[in-house]
């Protein structure tokens, strides 16, 4: 079969899949039919991936579709938090169902949505054409706007109503990004469509238009970082992220802030390579990451709710990864590194924290109380996850953010590398407090939890295991793919 | 010159909006922007591109002069609205913030003028009048659809911009941003019923329960 092929279906699935949950009534059907879907776009996934994984490019439809190493990277990481977070879903709306939380009828829209966004993102990454990525951008935010309220209570309409807006504003302005950039190519021997796409703007990024360009990029920065939740433009990120069931969370912070990411680093390499390696862009994500990192700092130490406890720590994470990029060199790499460690580790998060919330009644940190007793393997996960998200050795995170220390020496960046460390250290220990009295302790009120089931063990065992490993050993083919994919951005290749 | 005459229009209606209590008239005053930009299209593009032009004018025409208002005005019946309650700025303050922010449109445009956007000071600055004075409205006003209008005003300052900037190059974009805002707007009218339908009325500022 051709690559061309493996593209549209890719695209192609979550809408037949959408379809058929239009059709479906019973949730079990459902959950079948998006689990199946999830699977079979993982596999055609790993069959596209797997050549840029060993060193080639693959470019379909005229160009549109594109795959190099930094978006096969994003895509394999997309499909498997998609995976991973539709089999959770399947688990942890049959406990509300059983608790009569949710009605048959609301799966059925969950199911509708989360197709579509899949679809949307994976429209994002494979786009080679700046104003179809940003279609898919667009997307994104309009399907899983009702994402957020699929328990429709005021607070969830509120933070829904917050994320439609600002991202829609964000996308809007990301839109006059994009309009300036193909400006900034106006008199270029380009023809219509070709100026579009992102190859033939990166080739021809010395001669565009420089100061036009760098106003581009100040738009897209504002608005893509709206939507990966940069402060500050990120007020809409914990609402959603505490307000919508833990799968979508999931999805969003496992993901959805990357998608918009992933299109900010596709601008710095054009920026770059326009500018001959100035670092001017880099300065930028320099700043809005130490800004976010302080101003999730300030937010995670007096939290009281585990969900926004844990949205927070993603704005935290997504400045970590963009002062990364911003210091540049090893910096790209660690950042590029810690996207894969950040998304593994907060979706984990994010699923214990739901099915923790749904045993104790509440996300309020104050009534959750020992939680290794009463849930031994979610109790494990959010202790767990806790612990690799605020960079304890030898998880993931803890390496890739030690590369990001060695590359702010490297660059001689003293003064945001103590705010990193600042930061970082006050998180650590804050959110060591919180992660350690929610794992000990009595409950309040012990309730007979419901028992592990395999999945349970597999999804926390699973992640867990696979942050120690990468932490502890990181494979040659893996260091290569991160490796080129950072030349990407740095604009090098 | 007839483009001129457009893009004053432009900045009059939206100018109007900023001082303007009523819900419907607004909605009117906003689907009156969005026909009038339906004119665009035949005022930037070369003539050998009548068609695509025609195409372009009818969809503006189609989804901003009638199918918005109609959306709107219904989310406006069924929460039963008739006027923007006590604005977070006042109406003679937004009127004069508007004029700041008229100037402000015309020294960007002027900057941007400089380096190398080949087309006049007034175009883009009522474009850029347009993208503030619609994100302006979503700051400073408390009922949802009054923040809807915003929105729409803001992506009629883009959907200008976007068409004498870069008309010219691909067709697609404009499709697609028209479709874009169509379906944003549908999905917001969505969401003001569902919210309506939790709240009493549609002020945004009883949304505040989510803090810190």
């Amino acid at each position: 079969m051709l690559v061309v092929h493996y593209f549209w279906i890719l695209l192609g699935l979550p809408v037949v899949a959408a379809g058929l949950c239009v059709l479906l009534r019973a949730p079990w059907a459902i959950f079948t039919a998006l689990i199946g879907m999830a699977v079979a776009e993982t596999a055609v996934g790993a069959l596209l991936v797997q050549g840029v994984f060993l060193g080639a490019q693959e470019s379909a439809a005229w160009g549109w579709f594109y795959l190099d190493a930094l978006s096969a990277y994003h895509l394999a990481i997309l499909l498997l938090i998609y995976l991973l977070s539709t089999v959770y879903a399947a688990g942890y709306f049959r406990h509300e169902l059983a608790a009569g939380l949710l009605r048959p009828a609301q799966i059925r829209r969950f199911g509708i949505l989360w197709c579509g966004a899949l679809a949307a993102m994976a429209l994002v990454i494979i786009s080679n054409n700046i104003g179809a990525m940003w279609i898919g951008m667009e997307a994104t935010t309009l399907m899983t706007a009702f994402l957020i309220c699929v328990h429709r209570t005021a607070a969830s309409l509120e933070a829904m109503w917050k994320y439609l807006l600002m991202c829609s504003v964000g996308v809007a302005c990301a839109f006059m990004g994009t309009l300036l950039a193909v400006a900034a190519a106006h008199g270029l021997p380009l023809s219509g469509s070709d100026v579009l796409l992102w190859t033939q703007m990166r080739a021809a990024a010395t001669q565009m238009n420089l100061p036009l360009l760098k106003l581009a990029f100040l738009f897209l920065l504002v608005g893509y970082g709206t939507k990966a939740g940069l402060a500050p433009m990120h007020n809409w990120l914990p609402d959603a992220h505490s307000q919508a069931p833990a799968p979508v969370s999931a999805l969003f912070s496992g993901f959805m802030l990357n998608t918009a990411f992933y299109c900010i680093l596709r601008y710095v390499a054009i920026i770059e390579v326009a500018t001959g390696g100035s670092g001017w862009s880099l300065h930028l994500l320099q700043v809005f990451g130490l800004i976010s990192i302080v101003v999730a700092t300030a937010f995670i130490l007096f939290q009281e709710d585990v969900k926004r406890l844990l949205a927070y720590h993603s704005v935290e994470h997504l400045g970590i990864i963009s002062l990364g990029v911003g210091l540049g060199g090893i910096g790209v790499f660690a950042a590029l590194f810690h996207v894969f460690n950040h998304s593994l580790c907060k979706t984990l998060a994010f699923f214990s924290a739901g099915r923790i919330g749904q045993i104790y009644g509440t996300h309020a940190m104050a009534h959750i109380r020992g939680t290794l007793k009463a849930h031994p393997v979610w109790g494990i996960g959010l202790f767990g996850s806790f612990l690799a998200l605020i960079g304890v050795a030898p998880f993931a995170l803890f390496m890739s953010e030690l590369q990001i220390i060695f590359a702010a020496m490297d660059g001689r960046a003293y003064v945001a590398l103590a705010l990193f460390l600042a930061g970082t250290g006050a998180i650590f220990i804050g959110a060591l407090k919180h992660a350690m009295a929610m794992a000990w302790g009595e409950p309040e009120h012990p309730t007979p939890a419901p028992a592990a089931g395999i999945t349970d063990m597999i999804l926390v065992a699973g992640s867990l295991s696979i942050l120690l490993a990468v932490g502890l050993w990181m494979p040659e083919w893996y260091r290569s793919l991160l490796l080129r994919a950072a030349h990407i951005v740095e604009g090098k290749l | 010159m007839g483009l001129e005459t457009l893009f004053i229009f432009l900045v009059l209606t939206s100018l109007v909006l900023l001082g303007s209590s009523l819900l419907h008239s607004s909605i009117r005053v906003v689907a009156l922007q969005g026909a009038a930009l339906s004119f665009l299209p035949f005022l930037v593009m070369e003539s050998s591109w009548a068609g695509r032009a025609v195409f372009l004018a009818a969809l503006t025409m189609g989804l901003k002069g009638i199918v918005f208002p109609i959306l709107l005005n219904r989310s406006l019946r069924e929460a039963n609205l008739r006027r923007e309650m006590e604005p977070l700025v006042g109406y003679s303050l937004s009127l004069a913030l508007g004029i700041a922010l008229l100037i402000l449109a015309f020294w960007l445009a002027g900057r941007l003028h400089g380096i190398g956007v080949g087309i006049s000071t007034l175009s883009l600055a009522s474009a850029f009048f347009m993208m503030f004075i619609g994100l302006f409205l979503i700051i400073a006003r408390r009922k949802a659809l009054t923040q809807v209008l915003g929105f729409l005003v803001l992506e009629n300052g883009i959907y200008a911009f976007g068409l004498t900037v870069v008309g010219h190059i691909h067709w697609l974009v404009e499709l697609g941003v028209l479709l874009d805002v169509f379906v944003a707007v549908f999905i917001m009218g969505i969401a003001i019923d569902h919210i309506s339908r939790e709240f009493d009325h549609i002020n945004v500022d009883q949304l505040d329960q989510l803090k810190g």
